[in-house]
């Protein structure tokens, strides 16, 4: 299965995956936006992922048992994202560090690129059928 | 890939700000009571929001760092207000003290509004954030189609 679905799509889905949670951690700065001494969260992958994306396949060791250790730069379906506290935000005088605008915007940007992944992949599995179809012949 | 997480946190966040938005009716509403069951005037009443990290059993505890940082909002406790009621001289009313003075509850009209205000404006934040996570989970859906 994972020739029939190449890096790119890979990768799409990699990123759709990472953007579900940081869907998760926007939701959660959004409904403690009035909670006193509460620090908004912020989740980082973009990098990481970029990164694996270079590296993939990258020294790769075969394994014959799924027990044993992963060798290589490691592939992209294992990308660690890390939440910390959001260091650029304002700070109220209840100590509350979540900027609404802020918040407002990475929801509607991330749902957007989301969406966008979602519609490449779709892109890409139509190019499979089309292929597996003969063409619609 | 779990958006029942972002859904479940932004429905704590609407039930919050209800919340809110109850006691603040509640108070606009008792803004000249003078009798209470506990007795004395009406108190303003303020809710206490709490984040609580989302799902506290054991195995949440072994999910990875970003997952545990996803928090729920809860209101802890509803707290009274310890400012000194507004004295008012009403000899001829009923609960005046020896002296004519009634204590009416110490409720600013301009603040109870604007809190109001800004409990519907978190509110719709909370309902927006739910949609994007619903549209989203929608999209997935269509994978493959």
């Amino acid at each position: 299965m994972a020739d029939l679905l190449d890096k790119t799509t890979r990768a799409l889905a990699a990123s759709a995956d990472l953007r579900s949670l940081r869907q998760n951690v926007v939701s959660a700065n959004i409904a403690n936006a009035e909670t006193p001494g509460y620090s908004a969260k912020k989740l980082d992958f973009e990098e990481a992922l970029g990164r694996a994306l270079e590296l993939e396949g990258v020294g790769d060791m075969k394994t014959s048992d799924v027990r044993h250790f992963m060798g290589g730069a490691g592939s992209m379906a294992n990308v660690k994202a890390d939440t910390y506290d959001n260091p650029d935000a304002s700070i109220n005088n209840d100590g509350n560090t979540v900027d609404m605008e802020k918040e407002m915007s990475t929801l509607a940007e991330n749902s957007l690129l989301y969406k966008a992944a979602i519609q490449l992949i779709n892109k890409k599995l139509a190019a499979l059928k089309y292929a597996a179809g003969e063409g619609n012949r | 890939m779990d958006f029942l997480t972002g859904m479940r946190v932004s429905a704590s966040g609407m039930t919050a700000q209800r919340m809110r938005m109850n006691t603040i009716s509640s108070n606009i509403a008792n803004i000249n009571t003078t009798q209470t069951p506990e007795g004395g005037a009406y108190r303003r009443k303020d809710v206490v929001f709490e984040a609580m990290p989302d799902g506290a059993s054991f195995g949440d505890v072994l999910i990875s760092a970003p997952q545990r940082d996803i928090a729920r909002v809860q209101v802890t406790d509803v707290i009274s207000d310890r400012k000194a009621p507004l004295l008012k001289y009403e000899p001829d009313h009923p609960d005046a003290n020896p002296e004519g003075y009634v204590a009416y509850p110490n409720i600013n009209l301009m603040e109870e509004m604007a809190n109001q205000i800004t409990a519907t404006r978190a509110y719709e934040a909370n309902v927006a954030a739910m949609n994007s996570t619903k549209d989203m989970a929608m999209t997935a859906l269509e994978i493959g189609r």
